[in-house]
């Protein structure tokens, strides 16, 4: 409690979603503490880290929750959906499947989120060239028409895992930001050495300076 | 827990327990260090006599046995044990077919077997003993409970399961695990019971941990962050395997509530730790550092845990509140659905009428402005037209007086034409009136002529007055005009004649006292020599003028010659005075020719300037003419101009009005349309927020209460049907709580002697 890492200008709560398997808990884990197991377990419930990046020298904290992919645990995960500014929307490259499922979590996502919820598909497991089963055109063009931003990931390699967190991020910086300076914020805005007790209110004006 | 008394479960028990005790002598034999103490020993021989007698020891000592599970069953009998705690019945035949059998949830098994305990020796060789067991049973029972089919985190049970057990036992004890011990409801598609088990937990921290359910609130940490593996895979994804067997070995003992309790133990262990921190780091605490410190001292944790005592009543009363939540929720959310659902039909019509209203509101304004427009198209038309009216009347008075003109002119021009000849045009009039003018000049020519031959004609009377001085009579008598310019010149030149006379007259009676002076002269001369003059010289001169006698007497007494001289002097001075008088008389005629050329010439002029005047007069009333019939032209054009014009301006003007009119009818069928539907809306309006709404509210209410109360006779006849068996169980276990007492005590009495049996023994 009231640790450096808890300084931050923006607190943004990011969810990860996409079926089971397609290597969620692996993105967070190579985000946060940069670490890759190959013998992780699988995500019973939900979960979450955080990491603070620096974007226009203002520290963002990105509160990442992890999710359960199976979907019946899309009762009680859709829950945590509440208050999130960002998605990433995983699927397997390999996995033509979890590819598929995009959409059935984009009307998850559809939902349960916020309207204004900003969406990346990100592709991952890219280090398996081998195995691959959609085209990165294709998903690139599903993801344009889908007004999603669309980024290919390898959490073993940790290619691109840093820029899909820096890009979303960067992201609802931005349309926060412009949303302040457009109309300046009242007494909600998120502080710095602010109480812990203010992560709710803060994600809530978040979502609030986001969607409105 | 009541184990099953037939024939297959003992014959597996029996194998069982050979094979433990087979390796505890083993274990004695080989290694010293692994050799048990006596108070193993003696717990391994008491287990072991359980095993064996494990109905009747059941029947006859139940606290007994839950104290020592309690306490931990040993490593060796768990396998068995927990079959016999579980009371399950491994079915051959059952699991093989399954085995055999496809299901639907391969993949998504497939997919979790290398995610299960992956750091534990057992389980980590790709493809060997233990993932391809772990995968037989998940699929077996994925095929055995098709509602329930596959579901993340059953695994890791399966696996606990397995680490003591081959897999068809593990089959069987996972099937009564799921069945008896609520895990079924957990890990059915909805996991409804997950919820109601955060829903019951909460409420427990918030009685036995109320600092740290406050703490957890203002961190927003729902219970479900950190509990749902907890309950989910029985603790064996958070503590240590070891710790997750003791717990294994109670909730197989003493059921579900046994989780609850663990939950609330590890809470009340780490309270201290997790009230200081964030939410992000209570969830890094609660995975790693209170797993570490329950395994630190188990005994004390498991102790920790069993001194936690879970209400039932109290628990039996927040499933109710939950199921009531629930219910209110789902209903909620039902209507919160079927009202969304409206609200955006509702909406959708909003937006049309929004639309079609506007729509209708610009015709309306479009309309309104339009007719406007019309208006004061029409006023300005009308005004135009007043105007062209107040033009076309001008035009016509112009017209009219245009016309009289034209008309007047076409009298005079017919007048004049009626001189010459019919009128056919105004081509021919001017012609005529050319001819007309040659006329005149013709005329002016004879004039001119006239005056010329006037003037010859003078010439020829001056030439005559020269030539025939004597005519001058026959002349003046010519003379005579009745011209009273004649008269006065005449009147002027018999004044001049009688100047002239006067003249003469004056010269006449000069010469004659010059003549009777000469005389006087003559007769003094003539008296002194000569006697007076002859008397009949006398007489002549007595008729001409009144001489004295003296004169006479003087002129008789004359000589005859001088007499006679005298008389030729005298007669020639008569003649001279006469021929001075005659020229005289000449020379006065002279000047009454001169008098009268002179009046002649202005006669002449007189005439000429009448002449040129009458040119004028003409040329005026030519151009006149002339201007008049161009304006008459202008006119005419410019009245049918006009006309046509007004024409069509009225025709426009009508048709306008037509057309306002028209506009305007359809602006009111509008507007009326209008009232119409404003008036259908504000009924309609009136009608659904009225009796719509409160017909649909009550329907609605209707049909929730329909619901509920569906929901309730499921409710009643579910309970009905688990009632049976959970009321038999209830009624069991009041008795058993009434023999409680009795049997502690007899189960002490025996384990002491038994105990003492032992020490004897060895």
């Amino acid at each position: 409690m009231g640790t450096r890492e808890d300084e931050y200008d923006y607190l943004f709560k990011v969810v990860l979603i996409g079926d089971s398997g397609v290597g969620k808990s692996s993105l967070l884990s190579r985000f946060t503490r940069n670490e890759f197991n190959l013998e992780s377990k699988s995500t019973i419930g939900v979960e979450f880290a955080t990491r603070s990046i620096e974007v226009d020298g203002k520290t963002i904290k990105a509160q990442i929750w992890d999710t359960a992919g199976q979907e019946r645990y899309r009762a009680i995960t859709s829950a945590y959906y509440r208050g999130a500014v960002g998605a990433l929307l995983v699927y397997d490259i390999a996995k033509h499947l979890s590819y598929e499922n995009v959409e059935r979590w984009l009307r998850e996502l559809r939902d349960h989120a916020d309207q204004n919820i900003l969406i990346m598909l990100v592709g991952n497991k890219s280090d398996l060239r081998h195995l691959r089963s959609i085209p990165t055109e294709e998903a690139k063009a599903f993801a344009e028409k889908n007004g999603l931003s669309f980024i290919e990931t390898s959490a073993l390699d940790s290619t691109n895992v840093e820029p899909a967190f820096q890009n979303i991020l960067t992201e609802i910086y931005r349309i926060v930001s412009q949303k302040q300076m457009r109309e300046p914020p009242e007494g909600d805005v998120i502080r710095p050495d602010a109480e812990p007790a203010d992560v709710r209110p803060a994600a809530d004006s978040v979502r609030k300076q986001c969607c409105q | 827990m009541n184990g099953r008394n037939d024939v297959f479960g003992v014959s597996v028990l029996e194998f069982y327990l050979a094979s433990v005790l087979e390796n505890i002598n083993l274990a004695t034999s080989n290694d010293s260090e692994t050799r048990p103490t006596p108070v193993e020993e003696d717990l391994w021989s008491l287990w072991g006599r359980i095993v064996i007698n494990w109905d009747s020891e059941c029947r006859r000592r139940r606290h007994f046995i839950r104290d020592l599970v309690r306490q931990g069953v040993p490593h060796h009998f768990r396998g068995m044990v927990w079959q016999l705690l579980a009371g399950a019945k491994a079915s051959d035949k059952l699991y093989s077919s399954y085995i055999k059998e496809k299901s639907a949830c391969e993949k998504m098994i497939r997919r979790d077997i290398a995610r299960t305990y992956p750091e534990h020796e057992f389980f980590k060789k790709k493809d060997g003993l233990g993932q391809e067991s772990l995968f037989n049973v998940m699929k077996a029972y994925s095929l055995h409970d098709r509602e329930v089919g596959y579901c993340q985190g059953s695994g890791f049970i399966v696996g606990l399961l397995l680490m003591q057990m081959p897999e068809e036992e593990a089959f069987a004890v996972l099937v009564t695990i799921m069945q008896q011990h609520r895990m079924r409801d957990m890990f059915k598609p909805s996991m409804a019971e997950l919820g109601l088990c955060m829903f019951q937990l909460e409420n427990l921290v918030q009685e036995f941990l109320p600092e740290l359910h406050y703490h957890f609130q203002s961190q927003s940490f729902a219970t479900s962050i950190y509990a749902s593996s907890w309950f989910l895979t029985l603790f064996t994804t958070t503590l240590s395997l070891p710790l997750a067997c003791r717990i294994m070995d109670v909730f197989l003992s003493e059921g579900f509530e046994v989780v609850f309790k663990v939950a609330l133990a590890l809470l009340t262990l780490g309270k201290e730790e997790l009230l200081s921190l964030d939410m992000e780091n209570i969830l890094k605490y609660l995975q790693k550092e209170l797993p570490a410190k329950a395994d630190a001292n188990q005994d004390e944790f498991m102790k920790l845990v069993f001194s936690i005592t879970v209400n039932q009543k109290k628990m039996k009363k927040l499933e109710k509140e939950y199921t009531v939540i629930k219910t209110k929720e789902q209903s909620d959310i039902a209507v919160l659905r079927c009202l969304r659902e409206e609200n955006r039909l509702l909406k959708q019509r909003v937006e049309l009428q929004e639309k079609e209203c506007s729509a209708l509101a610009e015709r309306l304004v479009k309309g309104q402005v339009d007719r406007a427009e019309g208006e004061e198209e029409t006023y300005a038309l009308e005004k135009e037209v007043q105007a062209l009216r107040r033009a076309n009347m001008d035009a016509q008075q112009r017209l009219a007086v245009a016309q009289d003109e034209i008309r007047s002119l076409e009298m005079t021009i017919a007048e004049k034409n009626s001189r010459q000849s019919s009128l056919e045009g105004v081509e021919k009039n001017n012609a005529k009136e050319d001819e007309l003018a040659r006329c005149l000049q013709r005329e002016l020519v004879r004039a001119r002529l006239h005056a010329a031959e006037r003037e010859a004609a003078e010439r020829e009377l001056l030439e005559r007055i020269t030539l025939l001085e004597n005519e001058n009579k026959s002349l003046r008598k010519q003379r005579v005009d009745n011209n009273v310019a004649h008269l006065q010149d005449e009147l002027i030149a018999v004044k001049l004649r009688e100047a002239e006379a006067n003249l003469s007259l004056k010269e006449l009676g000069q010469r004659v006292s010059e003549l009777s002076d000469a005389w006087k002269r003559h007769l003094q001369e003539h008296q002194q020599v000569i006697p007076p003059p002859s008397p009949v010289h006398s007489k002549v001169v007595l008729d001409i003028m009144a001489t004295p006698k003296r004169l006479l007497r003087a002129w008789e007494g004359r000589s005859a010659e001088t007499q006679k001289l005298e008389e030729e002097l005298m007669s020639t001075k008569i003649r001279e005075v006469e021929a001075l008088t005659e020229l005289k008389e000449l020379r006065l005629k002279v000047m009454e020719l001169e008098a009268q050329v002179q009046v002649s010439t202005n006669q002449l002029k007189r005439q000429d300037e009448e002449t040129r005047l009458l040119r004028d007069s003409l040329d005026a009333a030519l151009q006149r003419e002339r201007a008049l019939q161009v304006r008459q032209k202008e006119f005419q054009h410019k009245y049918s101009d006009l006309e046509s014009k007004a024409k069509y301006d009225s025709m426009q003007a009508n048709i306008r009005n037509m057309e306002d009119a028209q506009r305007i009818a359809e602006l009111e069928t509008e507007v009326s349309e209008y009232k119409m539907k404003n008036v259908m809306m504000v009924t309609e309006g009136e009608l659904r927020i009225n009796a719509d709404d409160s017909e649909r509210v009550r329907e609605m209410q209707e049909q929730i209460a329909e619901l509920r109360a569906e929901i309730m006779r499921l409710e009643a006849w579910k309970a009905r049907a688990l009632g049976r068996t959970q009321i038999s169980r209830a009624v069991s276990l009041e008795d058993d709580l009434e023999e409680d007492d009795k049997l502690k005590l007899i189960l002490r009495r025996e384990s002491t002697a038994s105990l003492d049996l032992v020490r004897k023994t060895t």
